[in-house]
């Protein structure tokens, strides 16, 4: 009930957000933008556009989770959720969650605009597209999961927002890159099979560590 | 609450868990041995009517000893105010009886419940605002408090009319859509002491509740702590505005450096402080016979302050209401007008610098 409750609060708070707004715009503008100015019809352009757009979301949905935990740390916004009865993993996992599902329809959305674009320029059979539509969604998805959880964590730990914030860009950022990078350097047969695990991992340890972090904290 | 029992056979230490007044039957891991071990309300926990039990409780932040070896209870239905200077530990006490700073060491048990192992089941209790109380700024009004409400337990269908009577009450009815950030500190002030008190708890603690705030809204806050502990309600509160605690305190704790330096009602702090018992008295006319109130038994001199105002010392077994009774006639016969009389009072400010000064040496 209490996790419900927050989880929806949450969703309805970030996703009228000014860097909401920003993302279901700029996003798929970017993408349309992309593809259109595209002489060809290739579909690892699809791959190659998920690709910026998920680091572009990730970056930003790290950024607004990051920003937002302290915020409400250093205002003491939590002390009023900490003496009911809620578990505090609520409140981490329901910020994710609500971030995550945004940023993930932000870029699905700007995802199927250019693969739309590609559909009307090159005439490629529709069967084809939703065939190939699978592999930039699971980068997508990845991608955005790792770049939230690590936006929870540093959001946990940092003392100030600037120190969240530069802690993100030159750390955080890498480490949502991972899922991207590691498949296709290795040359691993089934590569989008391994992003999704690696996504489905990395995720999983860092809202661990930071539930654990947050459950040990003094407010 | 949890026990540490040691197994009487084999000596090997066995943690039980149970509830005040609950019997539980204990199993030795190591030598199968049964034991009946009874939670008694006495040895944890003193009595049904504690609301709050504060045993020898300490908190150190690195070198500094915040909190030393603090202790008091408080009954249903108390107000008790928790004065000191300030960095005198009443936040640190605060946070540590709502379960957001752990202790160094020592007990707390809110309604049978000890802290922090058993929060989940004391935070039902609880009603609480902070020094510092803040919303997400997103969120209207109406909506922050009926987040707080659900989250408090709060059926569905009692939430609303309770939001509104409180928001009537406190003359914020108008601001109900209002986003948060759009209200003024004061506002913001009041909804907070509005989300502690909306789910009726029985232990509201408040830190600061009367800061910010004009003297219309003190007023109806001191009114609303008094009603609620007509009903039964247990009010903590902390607070710098001393004329305040003693409106409404039943009970008053002065706390400094971690130290309780006094602790009970408004008459034991007075009764340190208060060597003897004097009564005031203004003359619109004063004649030479007003000594003739020296007579009066229990009356032990008089001391002239200025033609129209004279102090008089009575001896300390003597009831106020009986002497100034017997003066007011002897002045009478002696024509001597009076424009007042009324037994000096100290004020809870002069009360809180006497023990302040006393505890200074602890420093």
């Amino acid at each position: 009930m209490s996790f419900s409750l927050i989880f929806k609060d949450e969703l309805m708070g970030f996703y009228k957000s000014k860097a909401m707004i920003f993302l279901w715009i700029g996003l798929s503008i970017l993408a349309l933008l992309i593809h259109v100015s595209s002489s060809s019809g290739d579909m690892s352009l699809s791959i190659l556009v998920s690709l910026l757009v998920s680091n572009i979301g990730g970056l930003l949905a790290s950024v607004m989770l990051t920003v937002n935990i302290i915020n409400e740390k250093d205002t003491r916004v939590y002390d009023l959720f900490l003496i009911r009865p809620l578990k505090r993993w609520h409140i981490l996992v329901s910020k994710f969650l609500a971030v995550y599902i945004c940023v993930s329809i932000a870029c699905v959305l700007s995802i199927c605009i250019g693969l739309l674009v590609d559909y009307s320029k090159s005439q490629i059979a529709f069967e084809l597209i939703l065939q190939n539509i699978i592999e930039p969604f699971i980068m997508t998805f990845s991608v955005i999961a790792i770049s939230s959880a690590v936006g929870v964590l540093i959001g946990v730990i940092s003392p100030s927002i600037v120190v969240g914030v530069l802690l993100v860009i030159f750390g955080g950022y890498y480490v949502s890159s991972i899922p991207s990078i590691i498949p296709f350097v290795f040359n691993i047969e089934n590569p989008f099979n391994v992003v999704l695990i690696l996504g489905i991992i990395i995720t999983t340890v860092l809202m661990a560590l930071s539930i654990f972090l947050f459950n040990k904290k003094e407010f | 609450m949890q026990r540490k029992i040691k197994c009487t056979k084999c000596g090997k230490i066995i943690t039980i868990t149970g509830n005040p007044g609950e019997t539980v039957t204990a199993t030795c891991p190591s030598c199968n041995a049964v034991r009946d071990i009874k939670f008694e309300k006495s040895q944890e926990y003193s009595s049904a009517e504690t609301i709050i039990q504060i045993r020898n409780i300490s908190k150190k932040y690195k070198d500094i000893l915040a909190l030393n070896n603090v202790s008091f209870e408080l009954k249903k239905g108390e107000i008790f105010g928790y004065i000191g200077p300030n960095g005198a530990g009443k936040t640190t006490t605060i946070k540590i009886l709502v379960g957001l700073l752990n202790k160094t060491s020592g007990q707390v048990f809110i309604n049978g419940y000890e802290m922090p192992e058993q929060k989940s089941q004391a935070h039902k209790f609880i009603g609480y605002l902070p020094q510092q109380v803040a919303f997400q700024q997103w969120r209207t009004l109406n909506h922050a408090l009926t987040t707080f409400a659900k989250l408090s337990g709060m059926q569905k269908n009692s939430i609303q009319p309770r939001i509104d009577e409180l928001l009537e009450t406190m003359n914020l009815i108008k601001f109900k859509n209002k986003k948060i950030n759009q209200l003024s500190g004061g506002t913001i002030q009041k909804v907070g002491i509005i989300q502690a008190v909306l789910h009726k708890p029985d232990l509201l603690i408040l830190d600061e509740p009367l800061n910010g705030l004009d003297p219309e809204s003190r007023y109806q806050v001191k009114q609303i702590l008094r009603d609620l502990s007509k009903n039964g309600t247990t009010v903590f509160f902390s607070s710098h505005i001393l004329g305040d605690v003693q409106d409404v305190a039943t009970k008053i704790c002065i706390l400094d450096w971690g130290k309780v330096l006094k602790i009970g009602n408004l008459d034991e702090l007075k009764s340190e402080f208060v060597k003897e018992k004097q009564i005031e008295i203004f003359f619109s006319k004063k004649s030479d016979n007003f000594r003739e109130i020296n007579k009066i038994s229990g009356v032990q001199n008089i001391l002239e302050k200025s033609y129209e105002k004279i102090l008089v010392n009575i001896s300390k077994t003597t009831s106020y209401d009986e002497v100034i009774h017997k003066i007011i006639q002897t002045l009478m016969k002696n024509e001597c007008r009076i424009r007042s009389i009324a037994p000096v009072d100290p004020t809870l400010d002069e009360i809180y610098q006497y023990y302040l000064r006393k505890g200074g040496s602890k420093k």
